[in-house]
């Protein structure tokens, strides 16, 4: 074996040593349900944008949205998750999911100063159409009780995200750039709202 | 020198490549039993967070209020152990499981100020609850006190632990700047009532269900 073929035998052999079973499939028991519910919130894109709006709004809003928000939020979303488990019928759900993203981007967009209990509602109506298709979504082979504990730590964690970049808002550049993002999420609620209502294929 | 270091570099990746996983069949020796009442609690979801909500709860007391767990917590596991042990068909409630899960949230989250014995007496009958659900593990050759040492111990590490690494947290609060330690508490607490309202919904969708 000369040097330079060496080097590629060492990088395949080590690369041997890296491999692990491909894992396909896998959304049963807990590991299955924590990682469905974890990726749940992420992998929709209208749920992702419309979580880290509230986030982002609350910092905009100040306390004590700020800090209620991510207190009670998931215990709303948990509700409609409820009604989702249970199957009650509850109509609109894609149009209200991306209504809330187009009504939440814009509220951050022109930084709208609601009064506290009149954002709580708007935020509270959203979470239970979230939590609704959530909780209706539910992979049934996967461990229920690990999915919830993925899909809340999800939305909570997007929630911080949202917060985390409303931070920004210390600086002037930062305002703008935050408002930038909430133009750049109510576009997408349009788009996904449009979608929903069969507009776009 | 170039030859010796590629030959090493070979051989190294061969001993790489040839790995395995560990297996020391602990579960095979005499002790077998205690490190199966130990583990047993992490494979369930409802111990693990259950064990966390009440901890963190105890731990967002304060450590007067909090440090009587330390002991209840250990021995309610082991009388809960002793009793589902003893009758075997005991009924385990998945509502109920997620009603304390929910009821404990709810109380972190509202930042309720509850009494020391008030939480020495939660915790010591979620304890009771939860050594009884851990007698599931119990086989017909499972050594019995080796099994409850084992679950014993497991709780206590995890409960001191849990209420160490809250009240730590909490201790450094100091004014306005640090008041986010309280709220991220809270927000835990949220967290947790909403993961145990869900699982109410699950319980009572799968009662409806059966």
């Amino acid at each position: 074996m000369t040097p330079s073929h060496r080097l590629p035998a060492l990088a395949a052999l080590a690369l041997t040593a890296l491999v692990q079973p491909a894992l396909a499939h896998e959304q049963v028991g807990v590991t299955g349900g924590l990682l469905s519910g974890l990726l749940h919130p992420l992998t929709g894109l209208d749920h992702m944008i419309a979580m880290v709006a509230v986030g982002i709004w609350g910092a905009q809003l100040g306390a004590p949205a700020i800090w209620v928000l991510p207190i009670t939020f998931p215990l709303v979303m948990a509700l409609g998750g409820v009604l989702g488990v249970l199957q009650v019928p509850l109509p609109l759900q894609e149009p209200v999911i991306a209504l809330s993203a187009l009504v939440l981007g814009a509220a951050v967009a022109t930084r709208l100063r609601l009064p506290f209990a009149a954002a709580a509602v708007v935020v509270g109506v959203f979470a239970i159409f979230h939590g609704y298709a959530h909780g209706a979504e539910l992979p049934r082979s996967a461990n229920p009780l690990a999915y919830g504990i993925g899909f809340v730590v999800a939305t909570g964690l997007l929630h911080l995200c949202g917060i985390s970049i409303g931070l920004l808002l210390r600086w002037p550049i930062g305002e703008r750039l935050i408002r930038g993002m909430g133009v750049a999420i109510a576009v997408l609620g349009c788009y996904f709202l449009a979608r929903s209502l069969g507009g776009i294929a | 020198m170039r030859t010796k270091l590629d030959r090493l570099g070979l051989a190294v990746a061969t001993l790489i490549a040839s790995t395995v996983a560990a297996d020391a069949h602990i579960i095979g020796t005499r002790l077998g039993d205690f490190y199966a009442g130990a583990a047993h609690p992490a494979t369930d979801p409802q111990d693990v967070i259950l064990w966390i909500a009440v901890g963190v709860l105890a731990g967002s007391l304060g450590a007067s209020r909090g440090r009587w767990l330390v002991l209840l917590f250990p021995l309610g596991l082991l009388a809960g152990l002793l009793i589902g042990a003893s009758v075997p068909s005991l009924p385990g409630s998945p509502v109920m499981d997620a009603g304390l899960i929910l009821v404990l949230g709810l109380l972190l989250a509202a930042g309720a100020r509850i009494p020391a014995t008030a939480l020495g007496m939660i915790g010591f009958a979620l304890a009771v609850l939860r050594g009884a659900a851990n007698a599931g593990g119990i086989g017909p050759e499972t050594n019995l006190p080796l099994f409850a040492a084992g679950l014993a111990c497991t709780g206590y590490v995890a409960i001191t632990l849990i209420m160490a690494i809250t009240i730590a947290f909490r201790r450094a609060e100091a004014g306005d700047a640090t008041a986010w330690r309280g709220i991220a508490l809270r927000a835990f607490g949220g967290w947790i009532a909403a993961i145990g309202m869900m699982m109410v919904g699950f319980a009572l969708a799968s009662h409806a269900g059966a």
